[in-house]
């Protein structure tokens, strides 16, 4: 009994002990990685407005980022979106212009959806119909007939509206938290400090 | 068993005692990753990792293990190797990592890894156990990569991301989903001990 309880004890120390020091040894390299695909997933969101840089607005919810260019002129903002797809979460970042009319720009950035269904939509087709969209009024999908931007429609994905209508609705509804969280925290229209 | 010599230990890995097509261990794995090469043998390299030093640390220490607590210390063991393959992976490798998700901490509960330890560990000289855990490693390796490269040159037309088959080829989205993988794993299983077993099939003269 005592030898029992004795060798487990010491497994589990030295179990603890390795662990520790391979988190030390790891955590470094996973953390800038993270950062790394955060940086590049933000980037995407205002391409071709050369090299920017993101600081997050200090709020709980929703997790929103100020774009600004070398010289501090804002480009833009962008919003962390979450929403409940078909297979699991969908993590996306969606870009709004500096005044806040416009939808500049939509990346996914995890999901588990099916590969060739749902998983469409990663594809560039899909996430370009959200450019130009107002960020204030509802995103609505519509099935076999051309979507009218000027009504906020995009055209759903064939087969998939379930993670097409959980990509309008998360986005519908974080935005609509994010724009006045973004007037109130950073004064709105035409930043340019 | 006595006799058997070290070499095949090692490819017994592969044919007769292959992990997948005739065990039909670490199914959960097999089924779930194999939608690509590349995801197979991932997968398949994070668990011969985790095999193969399991069962190091299982042969210095089971002699001084009691036998009431065998289970929680080898479990524990299997586990923190699990979790430095996962942080390994997710430091160097991100791609992968993301493309194996929750299966890389599930190796835990991989049914290969205790199988071995308690089959073959617990019972064998050192030398034998290592050299079991790295054919049984590199044979389940193995059958993913082969059940992998199936799936993805059918269900995408690629083969570890290249463009195999022309514009032509309209993939077979089944072979990425579950049931494509039950499919293919079932019709390699048979094929499998078919040909492993063909000396033994008796021809039973029909009236």
């Amino acid at each position: 009994m005592k030898k029992m309880v004795i060798v487990l004890t010491l497994v589990m120390l030295i179990a603890g002990l390795v662990l520790a020091l391979s988190y030390s040894a790891f955590q470094p390299r996973i953390a800038a990685n993270q950062a790394q695909a955060l940086q590049e997933s933000l980037a995407a969101l205002f391409q071709g407005s050369g090299k920017l840089t993101f600081t997050k607005i200090p709020i709980d919810q929703p997790i929103i980022y100020v774009g600004k260019t070398a010289d501090g002129k804002t480009i833009g903002y962008a919003v962390r979106v979450s929403g409940s797809g078909y297979g699991g979460e969908i993590q996306m970042l969606v870009g709004v212009s500096t005044d806040l009319k416009k939808i500049s720009g939509m990346q996914v950035v995890e999901n588990v959806e099916t590969p060739g269904l749902g998983g469409r939509i990663t594809e560039d087709w899909f996430r370009k119909q959200f450019e130009g969209l107002n960020p204030d009024k509802q995103i609505d999908y519509v099935k076999n007939v051309k979507p009218d931007p000027a009504k906020n429609q995009i055209e759903a994905i064939t087969g998939s509206t379930i993670s097409t209508r959980a990509v309008t609705t998360a986005l519908s509804k974080t935005l609509q938290q994010a724009l006045p969280a973004i007037l109130k925290a950073d004064g709105a229209s035409g930043n340019s400090k | 068993m006595a006799g058997t010599s070290i070499v095949s230990e090692f490819t017994k890995g592969f044919g007769r005692e292959n992990p997948t097509f005739v065990q039909v261990l670490g199914m959960c794995p097999t089924l779930a990753v194999t939608t690509s090469v590349a995801n197979g043998l991932g997968m398949g390299l994070a668990t011969l990792f985790v095999l193969f030093f399991s069962v190091l640390i299982t042969v210095i220490i089971k002699k001084i293990v009691p036998d009431g607590v065998r289970m929680a210390v080898y479990t524990v063991v299997i586990a923190t190797f699990v979790t430095i393959a996962d942080m390994f992976l997710r430091a160097y490798v991100p791609p992968i990592s993301k493309a194996l998700g929750p299966y890389v901490p599930l190796i835990v509960v991989n049914c290969i890894i205790l199988g071995r330890i308690e089959a073959f560990a617990t019972r064998n000289t050192a030398g034998r156990s290592l050299v079991d855990a790295l054919g049984m490693g590199a044979g389940f390796t193995a059958s993913l990569i082969i059940l992998g490269a199936i799936r993805e040159i059918l269900g995408s037309g690629k083969l570890l991301g290249f463009q195999l088959l022309g514009s032509g080829f309209h993939p077979l989205l089944v072979m990425v989903l579950p049931a494509g993988a039950f499919l293919t794993l079932g019709l390699l299983m048979a094929i499998f001990n078919a040909v492993k077993d063909r000396d033994s099939f008796v021809v039973v003269e029909g009236r």
